[in-house]
């Protein structure tokens, strides 16, 4: 894999919470829209805050997307609120369960939402939902029908330092968990953290499932949950190991992603998974320059991931302010490819279109791994993950301290009752 | 007629009140307590009857003991601290020296600012690497290096609960203060001057003059306070969010944690923090009989 490939080769669009940025609390307060007077459709847009300051706000590229689309429907206008990834879903939720629905949202989707009947299908909403890329169809597929429709992909690599690698006289990066280890520690010796382990809250689950993966285990198996297999107690076993030598840093568990990104960005984590999200964080800083540091597939127990994790961001289409016809006008417009194509170079992502990533498939940087995408690893997409989420994202940070046969077989045992 | 017009006259004045206590205060416990005996899922759709299943699942929660003895915990040691600072800190303020007036005004500052913005700033103070604590500390020796085990006090859920219980006392003494304050201003005089012509020394007549005089104000300087505490949640969710794991959870941060997966099991949980505040109310009030103090 070429470096400049390797450096960019796509993230996580949930990774993208890099802006934690707090002036990006959304409202709940507002109502869900309806026809105003002189037959004015108002639709609510909620989506994720995939920025990394005010510059480059998702609401900004939301709102050239909205005023182009008024200019050319007068009859409708969109409410955009932009809301911070970390408090995304809760957010969400908290207008749901108050009945204050949106009318489309961009982020995390759930197949809950689905099962409860809040949801339009996509062929209800989007003129020719087959020109979404068919890879994430059953992620966004509920009882064989698709409501969740992916607007961008992604997925994850292992970036370093290599000042720090040089300077601990690392010669190569690291393929197997236990040059992980053995690199680590010789960074850690130089003052630094060797290892970046974000398992707090943020986004523990991503971290999580790309060391389940790096001995052939995951969330599921076959479709039913398997968290405290094998694999995955020996996958946190490994790390349990690697935390008590201090060859990360202090209580991953409680650390959360967007903070350690940004520390690797200052130069002083050796190693840490990350996503091309990453990429803005570390320039903005302005301590690595670009040749300081590069990306490389995950390692895994005895070698590299040839599968990593893939993530797709969802749009869905709520049914309750009954909007559906203008719903469709609004999506149709901005799935064009030219916005697809903006996004992605915006945020450093992939497109979620058959038609977007024909047009970038030329390209060499995004083109080979629109190839890979297919194949990548996804999370489960059953109606018990937003649960099973939850619970991981708060305790899955103990197996590294406690017991990890224990903790995982407590989240096997709620994601069982779960399901 | 008139008269009994008349009568009704009152009920007219405070109906406004009592519509506003019933709609704010009545309602929403009614709603709280039905909605604890339905299954309710994270979308927050009724599903229907759920019986005492709710509690059943609640009691079984893994967590639940610890999070329980942690919150009695926080409560009293929180508490605790705060009534004891304060009744110096009163003392002090009732005292003449030169800039009362200003370090009166200056106490209100904690009260004033919002809680949320409070902890978010000892937050930043505290971070391992950077935080302005840690880089006295080591500058001064005690921490030895940045970034360890050692400095990342928030990330151990012992000095985690620690430091979080001092903001809570940072941000309850003003208003401790206040009130104690106005309760020692009520003390006469002629006590204090009997007890001197008595020979009763300073110490003797704090004890034996000032704190019995002063019981009211603590006792409601208390009650205010646990109620406040035990239901306090800005602090502990920007601080840790209850992690790692449950490890630094109160039972109100528990509670906003069940919601998103279980608003059923979530309003069992409030009916139970509900109740116990009752408890702890209702006992406290017996044992200091508040009757013969306040009454």
């Amino acid at each position: 894999m070429d470096k400049k490939f390797a450096r960019r080769i796509s993230g996580a669009a949930l990774a993208a919470a890099a802006a934690l940025a707090l002036a990006a609390c959304g409202s709940s307060g507002s109502s869900g829209g309806g026809s105003g007077s002189g037959g004015t459709t108002t639709l609510k847009l909620v989506v994720a805050d995939y920025g990394t300051g005010p510059s480059n706000a998702s609401a900004k590229y939301w709102d050239t997307i909205v005023s182009a689309f008024e200019k050319a429907h007068p009859d409708i206008k969109v409410n955009v609120t932009s809301i911070a990834w970390t408090n995304f879903d809760s957010e969400v939720q908290t207008m749901i369960q108050n009945k204050q629905y949106p009318d489309i949202t961009e982020g995390d989707y759930f197949s809950n939402y689905a099962q409860d009947g809040l949801l339009y299908p996509a062929s209800d909403v989007l003129s020719n939902p087959g020109n979404l890329l068919p890879a994430f169809k059953a992620q966004g597929t509920y009882n064989g029908v698709q409501y969740g429709m992916p607007f961008t992909t992604s997925s994850r690599t292992l970036f370093y330092n290599k000042k720090l690698f040089t300077q601990a006289g690392i010669a190569s990066a690291p393929q197997t968990w236990a040059e992980i280890q053995a690199d680590a520690a010789k960074i850690t010796r130089l003052g630094d953290v060797g290892f970046g382990l974000p398992l707090g809250a943020e986004e523990a689950q991503a971290e999580s499932l790309l060391w389940m993966l790096g001995d052939g285990g995951g969330y599921q198996t076959a479709g039913k949950y398997t968290i405290n297999s094998a694999p995955n107690v020996a996958a946190f076993t490994f790390l349990k190991g690697l935390v008590s030598a201090g060859d990360t840093e202090p209580n991953p568990g409680t650390v959360n992603r967007t903070d350690l990104w940004k520390e690797f960005a200052d130069g002083k984590v050796g190693m840490i998974n990350g996503s091309p999200a990453l990429i803005p964080i570390i320039q903005s800083a302005g301590v690595l320059q670009s040749s300081d540091w590069t990306s490389v597939p995950i390692a895994g127990k005895t070698g590299p991931l040839t599968t990593t994790l893939g993530v797709c961001d969802n749009v869905a289409a709520f049914k309750p302010n009954g909007h559906a016809a203008q719903i469709k006008q609004f999506l149709d417009f901005a799935y064009q490819d030219k916005y697809q194509l903006a996004f992605d170079k915006e945020y450093d992502l992939l497109p979620a279109t058959t038609t977007a990533a024909k047009a970038l498939s030329t390209d060499p940087v995004f083109g080979p791994f629109l190839t890979a995408l297919p194949n990548s690893v996804q999370y489960p997409s059953d109606t018990a993950w937003a649960n099973v989420k939850a619970k991981v994202q708060q305790t899955i940070g103990l197996a590294v301290t406690g017991s990890p046969s224990t903790e995982l077989s407590q989240l096997q045992q709620i994601a069982t009752t779960a399901s | 007629m008139i008269l009994a017009l008349r009568r009704l006259a009152p009920l007219m004045w405070l109906s406004p009140a009592i519509a506003l206590i019933g709609v704010v205060v009545l309602w929403p416990v009614v709603v709280l307590v039905q909605s604890s005996f339905q299954q309710i899922g994270g979308e927050g759709f009724v599903v229907g009857y759920n019986g005492t299943a709710n509690y059943v699942n609640l009691f079984h929660e893994p967590d639940f003991v610890s999070v329980l003895l942690r919150t009695v915990l926080w409560v009293v040691a929180v508490v605790g601290v705060t009534v004891l600072l304060s009744l110096g800190l009163a003392q002090l303020f009732n005292q003449r020296f030169p800039g009362r007036r200003v370090t009166r005004w200056a106490l209100i500052i904690p009260w004033a600012a919002s809680v949320m913005m409070t902890a978010l700033i000892f937050k930043w103070a505290l971070d391992p690497n950077v935080g302005v604590v840690n880089v006295i500390l080591h500058r001064i020796g005690v921490v030895r290096q940045l970034g360890s085990n050692q400095a990342d006090w928030l990330g151990n859920p012992t000095s985690a609960l620690i430091w979080m219980m001092g903001v809570a006392v940072f941000v309850s003494l003003p208003f401790t203060t206040y009130a104690l304050l106005s309760g020692l201003q009520g003390i006469s005089r002629d006590v204090y001057e009997a007890a001197a012509i008595d020979g009763a020394t300073s110490w003797k007549s704090y004890l034996r003059v000032t704190l019995p005089l002063l019981r009211p104000a603590i006792l409601v300087a208390t009650l205010i306070n646990v109620i406040n505490v035990f239901n306090s949640f800005p602090i502990i969710w920007e601080m840790t969010r209850g992690g790692p794991g449950y490890e630094t959870s109160t039972s109100t941060i528990y509670m906003i944690d069940l919601k998103e997966s279980d608003v059923g099991q979530a309003a069992a949980m409030s009916v139970f923090n509900f109740l116990l505040v009752i408890v702890i109310v209702l006992v406290y009030l017996s044992t200091t009989r508040w009757k013969e103090q306040v009454g």
